[in-house]
């Protein structure tokens, strides 16, 4: 299989008539890894939301294809069978259902009818992955997220990721509210997934996680589009100096578009 | 005086086809009477005008037995007793009973054998002056069963009793009385199979459960009823000092159905758990009250209701905590949460607290009427789950743990058919 090529140009995106991303142009190739770091409220989560298709976002304008298909024509589901996944920083908590079976079902979903993956088969793989992932197994049967600590739920859907196996993940604050330790954790789960079929968009606020999974491309999101780009060394040169110099530097007075961070 | 006289006559082809004793025709010829003079009852949000009190001819003969009935009975190895139209079509007995005393038998049965028993607890927990569709009960009951299991003895099957109504001129009158003597431990299931009805008869149906000191009864229930006739249902429990009565009644529906499911929490220590699915279709108009009556000290109560209301339906979900002057130290949570599925369909939770006891250990309610998570939706979604099976996926999830707690597999299997066809059409 040729390797993913996921395409964003010129987008434009609203929520409730206010423009938030105003032309946002990114090109993602399998075995790349990109950071998007910027300030709050610049439209880093508005442009993750966007790209898995949340009811509450309207895109105005530009394109957004993975490899070659119109990811815009489709619902939130057709985009995550076409291999895109969105690792989310508030993931939803669903009483009710367990964990092992919301991730089965979604395997299932892009399995042709009567080529399931056996149930034996499912659960060894989760267990395995569990372990990988330091979540204690007895989450399988937990309910969604219910009950979750923040970082129970960010390994979860580490977790995910890894059974469900995308072409394009994008990471949304994914270090937000994780300790060191569990940090680590998620950066090995992010590392050990690294090949040619798989990119990733890494959205942070901080440079701390790009010292465990290293990005191959960073980009600064400010106003609502991509301000500027480089290596691993931008992150770096954003850490030590903070985001100011980079405003001075290229004149923007107020970076945010949105309220929400 | 001429409807009186008419209907009258229903009382006496009813005791007469059951060939019951004198005692029992004059319970019923009283309660008729009671039935006939009492006013017409007024509830809060459900307008019974229309209604009317037909009772429709009881059938003397029943039909056979609907298919899928067979095959659900077929299915089932615990005791029971599959009743149509009222009658008596058969009793399937185990090892379980028999042996320690236990009697599992029809109630019309039970009036002739078991006489002393009977006499003592019919109509003791759900009266007959308690409203006027308990009145109708006593009068016109057919078909239901009489379970007593005597002092320590623990039964693990449950026991069963199936009715199908397939008469299309008749109300339903059902009654079941369940005694658990000190310290025995039994579970109950009530399942009902019913057909669309044309005309607008009225049915009673009650259970009345006496749960003695120290013992532990749970009542499992799986309801359908279709449109056209009136349904009252109650379903009472006397809990006991230290003892457990549970329900977990469901209802899969589009009838116009009037349900009390209560406990009265008498005996000191005395506990009562309700769970309740409701799902609702059609124009379905379900007027139900989870309730809890702490009269003993130290009595604790939960009660959960889940309702998925589909189409025009219509409900209006109440639970009521009680607790009486003198019940110290009782402690009581009410958890109501009901998703409209269709944008015609309208529920309402009631949460009701009378409290009039200074001393209550904890007394909680939360309830909520809405739509489904759209987060939720579309985080299911976002894994790739499509829009319709991550609405089902929720839905389930949501009466997941009250159709766990339903006391039997076939029970189980039967109650999530009944709630997947509503569900998936």
């Amino acid at each position: 299989m040729a390797k993913p090529n996921f395409q964003v140009e010129d987008l434009h995106v609203s929520i409730e008539g206010k423009e938030i991303l105003k032309g946002l142009n990114l090109h993602i190739r399998g075995g790349e890894i990109h950071a998007i770091m910027g300030p709050n409220g610049t439209g880093k989560s508005t442009l993750a939301s966007s790209l898995m298709g949340h009811p509450h976002y309207e895109v105005t304008g530009g394109r957004v294809t993975l490899d070659g298909q119109d990811l815009l024509e489709m619902s939130t589901d057709e985009r995550a069978r076409a291999g895109l996944f969105l690792a989310m920083q508030y993931p939803s908590e669903v009483p009710g259902v367990s964990n092992a079976n919301f991730i089965r079902q979604a395997l299932n979903a892009r399995m042709e009818e009567g080529k399931e993956i056996p149930v034996l088969k499912f659960h060894r793989t989760l267990q395995e992955k569990m372990k990988q992932l330091n979540i204690d197994p007895v989450f399988a049967e937990r309910y969604l997220n219910e009950g979750f600590s923040g970082g129970e739920k960010k390994r979860n859907e580490i977790l995910q990721m890894s059974m469900l196996e995308p072409r394009i993940a994008i990471l949304d604050e994914i270090d937000s509210g994780l300790d060191i330790d569990a940090l680590k954790v998620v950066a090995n789960g992010v590392n050990s997934m690294k090949s040619d079929n798989i990119g990733f968009l890494i959205i942070t606020h901080y440079q701390r996680l790009l010292n465990y999974i290293v990005p191959d491309y960073v980009h600064v999101m400010m106003q609502g589009r991509i301000v500027k780009s480089g290596d691993a060394k931008l992150a770096e040169e954003l850490e030590a100096k903070g985001y100011d110099w980079l405003k001075e530097e290229l004149g923007i007075e107020d970076e945010t578009v949105e309220v929400d961070a | 005086m001429t409807e009186a006289n008419t209907v009258s006559l229903q009382v006496h082809a009813v005791s007469s086809a059951f060939q019951e004793p004198e005692w029992v025709l004059r319970l019923r010829e009283d309660a008729w009477q009671r039935f006939t003079e009492m006013p017409e009852p007024r509830l809060e949000k459900t307008d019974l005008r229309k209604r009317g009190w037909e009772t429709g001819t009881f059938v003397a003969s029943p039909t056979g037995v609907p298919e899928s009935v067979r095959h659900y009975v077929n299915n089932l190895d615990h005791p029971y007793a599959l009743f149509v139209d009222g009658h008596l079509i058969e009793v399937k007995h185990t090892e379980a009973q028999g042996q320690q005393g236990v009697i599992f038998t029809d109630i019309h049965t039970a009036t002739l054998k078991h006489e002393s028993l009977v006499k003592e607890h019919l109509a003791s927990v759900v009266k007959v002056d308690d409203n006027k569709w308990s009145a109708l009960s006593l009068a016109l009951f057919a078909g239901g069963i009489f379970l007593y299991v005597p002092r320590n003895v623990q039964v693990d099957v449950p026991f069963e009793s199936v009715h199908v109504f397939t008469a299309a001129q008749s109300g339903t009158y059902p009654r079941n009385l369940i005694v658990a003597d000190e310290l025995a431990d039994v579970k109950f299931i009530d399942v009902t199979f019913s057909p669309e009805q044309k005309e607008k008869f009225t049915s009673s149906h009650v259970t009345e459960v006496v749960a003695k000191a120290g013992s532990r009864v749970h009542v499992g229930t799986a309801d359908e009823f279709a449109k056209g006739a009136t349904y009252f249902v109650t379903r009472r429990a006397l809990v006991g000092k230290d003892a457990v009565v549970e329900w977990t009644v469901s209802d899969v529906s589009n009838a116009f159905t009037v349900e009390l499911v209560e406990d009265i929490l008498e005996g000191t220590g005395a506990r009562g758990e309700t769970r309740v699915i409701g799902v609702g279709y059609g124009r379905q108009h379900m007027d139900l009250t989870a309730s809890m009556v702490h009269r003993g000290r130290h009595t604790e109560s939960d009660i959960t209701m889940h309702g998925a209301l589909r189409e025009r339906a219509n409900s209006v979900f109440r639970s009521c905590t009680e607790i009486v002057k003198g019940a110290v130290g009782a402690g009581s949570e009410q958890h109501d949460r009901m998703i409209m599925i269709d944008r015609t369909a309208r529920a309402d939770a009631i949460p009701m607290l009378l409290i009039d006891e200074n001393d209550v250990n904890r007394c909680g309610h939360a309830a909520s009427v809405g739509k489904i998570d759209p987060n939720q939706v579309y985080y299911l979604m976002s894994r790739g789950i499509p829009q319709a099976l991550a609405t089902q996926m929720i839905i389930w999830g949501y009466l997941h743990d009250s159709v766990e707690a339903l006391p039997s597999a076939p029970l189980r299997d039967l109650v999530v058919a009944r709630i997947e066809r509503e569900l998936s059409r």
